[in-house]
């Protein structure tokens, strides 16, 4: 269904266009290849095997009867498919007649096969290729290459003595992305947070729920917002909180970190930011995470050097794709950055960033949890009284505890001991505190 | 709802502002409530007390306690994302306070605490125990909204377990009945509608609704049931849409309750609409919207009681008025020039092979560009082969064009004549009438045909079709007697004329009678009665197909016989005319050749637009049988799986996909019908997955299955003018440039793409695709099915099926008139329409649109609204022709 204009190119898909039709190919004589529909640019919205299997979009969004009857319409229409599909496999199987052609394929492809670059379309039939070593060649192309796909600068597979162009290969998201995303949850949950009950009740509000469930917000006639940015003094637990959120998510994890936005060449670093967020949308729902946000994101003003240049335009293109011509539906982003008063305005206005999180230094109560969450696996000596630490009138950090925590396990792993003793946290304390103050930079721990 | 509390491991707590100096003894507790701040501890200690005092033996103590829980239970709000703090502190308790109530004496204390239990039940009662509702049963009748929407929504949903349960026992109802009558008032006042809906509907009570609709809601929570009754199976559809209209009469919503009046096909409803409005204006209106769907319909005097209004109204319903509206439309948007063939070919876009020289002049070629210039002219008078010569030089060159075309070509040349005076009665049949006096027999059938075509969807008082026709259809001439047949059933489609049954019923079983000529007369006899479940034209039907001997059944024209059988049940399922299944017995006696092919087309016909499940099934279970003899039945079946699915969005993109699978694993049979079935669904919808996947096929191998493609590729683009179709369609013209069957069928496909000069549409779905005009699905499935068998009746000599076409053939305008009927321009906004079902306060409803002055065309999936406070329109889907009143409280600023 959807909205999509019938004329544009929207990114319903083509439902089923892309099945091999293997029955329609069985003429024994010889026919010429028909032309393509269409020769020259990709078309774009293709999106693998997913999107010909693309069900309908069903609205409206709130659990109602009607919702239900018409998913259930879906469901006995996709019953109905395979119960077809189950019963013609079963009169006269497919996937035997599909080996059967994939083999004769694969024995007119030759192999091993080299890989190279598509220059130019001549004809129908016929293309200029270039290998990743030697100079340009004018081959053929063989008919089951599917033509509609070519188009120049793509990546094709050539036949290892004629050059002949024998397949194209699909994979064209950047390398760089599939990096960022996080495939293996990391270890820390909510529950390895001390504290910050608030910020987490929020984050969850503002990227979890419209994930999980858009109608609470189409209830109340709402658009859910688009991203988070969590800001406060270092060590404060912004990173432990995406982490705690990629852990709880069954969405896709983009993470990445500011400095990798920027590139060695003009245009590359827009360029990272714009498959970025393809990506998530393509793997959507998903979550994007841009750590030290404020490496890219400062403020605007007169650059002198290309470099700068080269950054700001980096956070033009975030700011366009964070709320651009394009809408992204399912993409939450957070933003996470200690120094939030130096970033562009531009990036933190209402539409692009709604939600503004931050993140105090601990209170007791909090510091009291946190003490616990890094002790817990501790052995501590009896004397230990964490309460004098708690009801410290130092500014700590949750990262600071985790220093004091470890410094006194270092100790006492120092002087051989099992347990760790009052004694080791105080000297770990005032450690900690001096580096702190003592002309050492900020968060220079240790 | 929200996700279970417990899993945020202490998130829910909040993290308060913390209080210097706490004791040591707090720190001990921590075991227990790990990380509650000061203020929860506080309540929770508070609510242990009330607990305690509520088993206290002092009646005013427990009063007191239970007062305050309850203040505390109300007054506590919570996030979406974790339960409120009373009730999980009180979780601990729930059993102790459930004991306790067992205990105690019948009192009002006693009420009170099953009203707290109720609550708490909420979170703490077991999957299916249902105690939220038993205790609802057993405390105060309070107010119930007051604890909360979640709260309502729980016991809504347990009401109607019991209730599942309570039916199959047999056990009274009343006083659920009785807390679904507060919670319905609850959901309607809060604008929940859907939610009250569904309530109903679980409860089988809808009628209840009629009450506590208010003029607030009511559109939405019709909007509501209108849309459910799509999904809903039969009976509860109808049930629903009762409602529906109900709310909408005691509203004053009629154009609404007319609609869906016309959906249930319900005359008595159409009567009570007239009489229950007493605005002339809006009854003008109520004939607009009769007019489009394109049924028959005479007022009487107790629904219009002065003669000249009633006259004035009939007029409206008879679309005498149609082709003023229509040409006045063509000259707003500049196209009345007329334009030849060639102008739609645009060779010269074309670079190479085909492009000049190949075409010789001969026959096949001058039957398309006739038949283009019929579709590309419709309706609009002139055109640059049929009428043009007859004003400049004394008709000679007329002939001239006529006489390019041979024998059976003479009539389709004739006919489109009549094509092109579309609706324009007086001068039509002026213009036909020089024919009439031909020598040739093919000459004159062309025009008999033409009378008919010019005619269509048009009554007039003085009946000149029938007039005209009436004779024709004894004479010896088969040619004539066809044109006169096939004349008389597109001007009367629909309109049930029993003079007619009369006339063409004997033709059926006149053994004298040619196949073709029996095979038309069942066709136009199915058209007149289209959906009427006509017991006497069935029998003359089946009667006719019993008759025929084995080697008449294997002729191609004889699939018209079942498909006129089926068009009497169009639309019509079983639960709502019993004689389809009579009629399906006794389709089973017959000669095993025609036995199944009849089967699926009644069928087809029965559930066509139903969007049955079921019967999808049974067709698709059809369809996967591999056949090894020349059997027929699967093209209709496929065609039928189109037919019942295109009912709704959903079921058309489902439908679409399965009959993807049926291309792949199907035989040549099945993949000839399955462009077909793609052309049906999405008829004058471009869409570009559908348009892809016809493209595909029409370069298939098969060249019966390209020629389906091809002439589907025309039916998806249908007066569109979809340039890309129109590009794809050259295309085609010059790759096939040798073939020319497969070339007629791309000039006709091109004819169609710009149909009308693309002011036309062939969707039989009109009124926000809410209803489905009978008389134009019935012409859409005649052409199809003539199309299974391409090259003996499109190519052969029958090739004037294609005028089937006129049936669907509406403008697809909006046209504002005002109270005088006389067109007036203003500003509207047209766009791409939204689904609003269900959505909470007032949605947009179109989606990037553009602010036009009317009139104005409207694509597939577009609505419009005005965009000046100045009128009111009288019917809120503004489609057709909408009268629009002046704004009394408009102020100019």
């Amino acid at each position: 269904m959807g909205q999509g204009t019938p004329g544009g190119l929207n990114r319903q898909g083509l439902p089923g266009d892309r099945k091999p039709d293997g029955s329609g190919k069985k003429e024994k004589k010889f026919e010429p290849a028909a032309p393509p529909a269409r020769v020259g640019r990709k078309q774009r919205k293709q999106k693998g095997p997913e999107a010909a299997a693309r069900l309908p979009t069903v609205t409206p969004l709130t659990k109602c009867k009607l919702r239900l009857l018409k998913l259930e319409r879906i469901k006995d229409y996709l019953l109905m498919e395979e119960e077809f599909v189950a019963n013609q496999e079963r009169l006269k199987p497919q996937e035997e007649k599909a080996e059967e052609d994939r083999s004769k394929v694969d024995d007119l492809r030759g192999s091993p096969m080299s890989v190279g670059n598509l220059e130019e379309l001549i004809d129908e039939n016929h293309a200029i290729v270039s290998s990743s070593v030697g100079p340009e060649y004018y081959v053929g192309i063989l008919s089951f290459v599917d033509k509609d796909q070519l188009e120049p600068g793509c990546a094709i597979l050539m036949h290892n003595k004629v050059l002949s162009v024998v397949g194209l290969l699909q994979d064209e998201v950047d390398p760089m992305v599939s990096v960022m995303k996080v495939e293996k949850a990391p270890l820390e949950s909510y529950a390895d947070i001390g504290g910050l009950d608030a910020q987490i009740q929020e984050i969850k509000e503002a990227v979890e729920l419209p994930l999980t469930h858009p109608e609470l917000y189409e209830d109340i006639g709402i658009k859910p917002p688009k991203g988070v940015i969590l800001y406060g003094e270092p060590g404060t637990g912004k990173t432990l909180l995406a982490k705690a959120v990629a852990n709880s998510t069954s969405a896709t994890f983009l993470r990445v970190v500011g400095s990798e936005l920027i590139q060695k060449y003009l245009g590359d670093g827009p360029k990272l930011v714009r498959e970025l967020f393809r990506v998530a949308d393509d793997l959507s729902p998903s979550i994007v995470f841009i750590d030290e946000i404020d490496a890219v994101g400062t403020k605007r003003y007169d650059a002198h050097s290309g470099g700068e240049r080269e950054i700001q335009r980096t956070m033009l293109e975030l700011l366009n794709q964070l709320d651009g011509f394009d809408s992204r539906g399912d993409v939450k982003v957070i933003l996470a950055t200690n120094r939030i008063e130096s970033l562009d305005p531009a990036l933190l206005r209402p539409g692009r960033i709604d939600r503004k999180i931050e993140f105090p230094l601990p209170d007791i109560k909090t510091r009291r949890r946190i003490f616990q969450i890094h002790t817990s696996r501790m052995t501590l000596a009896d004397d230990v009284n964490l309460e004098e630490f708690v009801m410290t009138k130092d500014e700590f950090s949750g990262a600071d505890i985790k220093a004091i925590c470890t410094e006194a396990g270092l100790l006492a792993l120092r002087e051989r001991r099992m347990k760790v003793t009052h004694a080791d946290f105080k000297k770990a304390k005032d450690k900690v505190m001096f580096k702190k103050k003592e002309g050492v930079p900020e968060g220079l721990y240790m | 709802m929200a996700p279970d509390p417990n899993r945020t491991a202490g998130g829910a707590s909040g993290s308060g502002t913390t209080k210097e100096g706490k004791d040591d003894t707090v720190a001990k507790k921590k075991v227990e409530n790990e990380d509650l701040s000061d203020e929860d501890l506080a309540l929770k200690q508070q609510l242990e007390l009330y607990v305690e005092r509520v088993q206290d033996p002092d009646p005013s103590l427990q009063k007191v306690a239970l007062e305050s829980m309850r203040q505390e239970i109300r007054t506590s709000t919570s996030s979406m994302t974790s339960v409120p703090k009373p009730l999980k502190f009180l979780r601990p308790h729930y059993g102790t306070l459930k004991a306790y109530y067992e205990t105690m004496s019948e009192s009002d204390l006693k009420k009170y605490l099953a009203d707290i239990l109720s609550v708490l039940a909420l979170t703490m009662s077991a999957e299916g125990e249902r105690e939220s509702l038993k205790y609802r049963l057993l405390g105060s009748d309070g107010d119930i909204g007051s604890w909360g929407h979640e709260y309502v929504r729980n016991l809504a949903g347990e009401i109607s377990q019991e209730y599942a349960k309570r039916q199959s026992e047999e056990a009274p109802i009343d006083d659920l009945m009785e807390l679904v009558q507060q919670i319905v008032a609850f959901h309607m006042k809060h604008n929940a509608e859907p939610e009250a809906v569904d309530l109903l509907m679980e409860v089988e009570d809808l009628d209840m609704l009629v009450e506590h609709v208010d003029k607030t809601n009511f559109k939405r929570t019709c909007l509501y049931l209108t849309s459910s009754a799509r999904y809903l199976p039969g009976p509860d559809d109808m049930l629903v849409l009762d409602i529906a209209y109900l709310i909408y009469l005691k509203f004053e919503e009629y154009p609404n309750a007319l609609q869906i009046a016309l959906f249930l096909d319900n005359l008595q409803y159409v009567r009570q609409v007239f009489t229950s409005c007493d605005d002339l204006l809006r009854k003008k209106q109520f004939c607009y919207i009769l007019a489009r769907h394109g049924i028959t319909f005479e007022l009487d005097e107790e629904m219009v009681a002065d003669d000249d209004d009633r006259e004035v109204l009939q007029d409206i319903i008879n679309n005498s008025k149609l082709s003023e509206g229509y040409l006045t439309l063509a000259r707003d948007i500049e196209v009345m020039e007329p334009k030849s063939p060639e102008d739609i070919y645009k060779a010269h876009l074309l670079d190479g092979r085909a492009s000049s020289g190949a075409s010789v002049d001969s026959a096949r070629q001058n039957l398309a560009a006739t038949f283009v210039n019929a579709f590309v002219n419709a309706g609009f008078g002139q055109d640059k082969l049929m009428t043009v010569p007859s004003d400049s030089s004394s008709g000679g060159s007329s002939g001239n064009w006529l006489f390019k075309n041979k024998e059976h070509g003479k009539t389709s040349a004739a006919a489109s004549l009549g094509m092109i005076l579309l609706w324009d009665v007086d001068s039509g049949l002026a213009q036909i009438d020089k024919y009439f006096h031909s020598n040739d027999n093919h000459v004159i059938a062309g025009a008999l045909l033409g009378v008919g075509i010019v005619n269509c969807g048009i009554k007039n008082d003085c009946d000149p079709a029938m007039a005209l026709l009436g004779d024709y259809t004894d004479k010896e001439d088969s040619s004539i007697r066809i044109g006169a047949i096939m004349g008389l059933g597109i001007a009367y489609a629909g309109s049930q004329n029993e003079q007619l049954r009369y006339k063409l019923a004997p033709i059926l079983n006149d053994a004298k009678a040619s196949l073709d000529v029996i095979a038309f007369t069942a066709i136009s006899l199915g058209l007149i009665y289209v959906g009427s479940c006509n017991e006497e034209v069935a029998q003359a039907i089946i009667f006719a197909l019993m008759d025929r001997s084995e080697a008449e059944l294997a002729e191609p024209l004889t699939r018209l016989l079942p498909l006129g059988l089926g068009l009497l049940y169009l639309g019509k399922q079983v639960y709502r005319c019993e004689s389809v299944e009579a009629t399906a017995e006794v389709s089973k006696t017959f000669n095993e050749k025609i036995r199944k092919y009849c089967d699926m087309t009644l069928l087809s016909c029965a559930y066509a637009g139903t969007g049955n499940v079921l019967k999808v099934q049974n067709l698709l279970g059809h369809c996967s049988q591999h056949l090894d003899k020349g059997e027929m039945h699967q093209g209709p079946a496929v065609i039928g799986i189109a037919m019942v699915a295109m009912a709704e969005e959903l079921g058309l993109e489902m439908a679409i996909r399965s009959l993807e699978h049926l291309l792949q694993y199907g035989e040549q049979n099945i993949r000839r019908a399955v462009p077909l079935a793609l052309g049906l669904l999405c008829i004058s919808n471009p869409k570009v997955n559908v348009m892809d996947t016809l493209s595909r096929l029409s370069h298939d191998t098969d060249s019966e299955v390209a020629m389906a493609a091809v002439i589907s590729l025309g039916l998806i683009g249908a007066g569109t003018n979809n340039a890309r179709i129109a590009g794809m369609l050259r295309n085609l013209s010059s790759y096939y440039y040798k073939d020319t069957s497969l070339l007629f069928c791309v000039r006709i496909a091109q004819g169609l793409v710009h149909l009308g000069k693309g002011l036309l549409t062939l969707n039989p779905y009109h009124s926000d695709r809410f209803l489905l005009s009978p008389t134009a699905l019935a012409g859409l499935v005649t052409m199809l099915h003539a199309c299974l068998d391409m090259k003996a009746i499109v190519l052969g000599k029958y090739h004037y099926v294609l005028y089937f076409l006129v049936l669907a053939m509406q403008p697809r305008m909006l046209m504002t008139v005002d109270d005088s009927l006389k067109t007036l321009p203003v500003p509207v906004r047209v766009g791409q329409a939204v689904d609003v079902v269900g959505q909470a306060g007032r949605p947009k409803t179109i989606t990037g649109f553009q602010t036009h002055s009317t009139p104005v065309l409207l694509a597939a999936g577009d609505r419009a609204e005005l965009a000046t406070e100045k009128y009111i329109p009288l019917s809120p889907i503004l489609e057709g022709f909408v009268i629009l009143k002046e704004n009394p409280e408009y102020r100019e600023d």
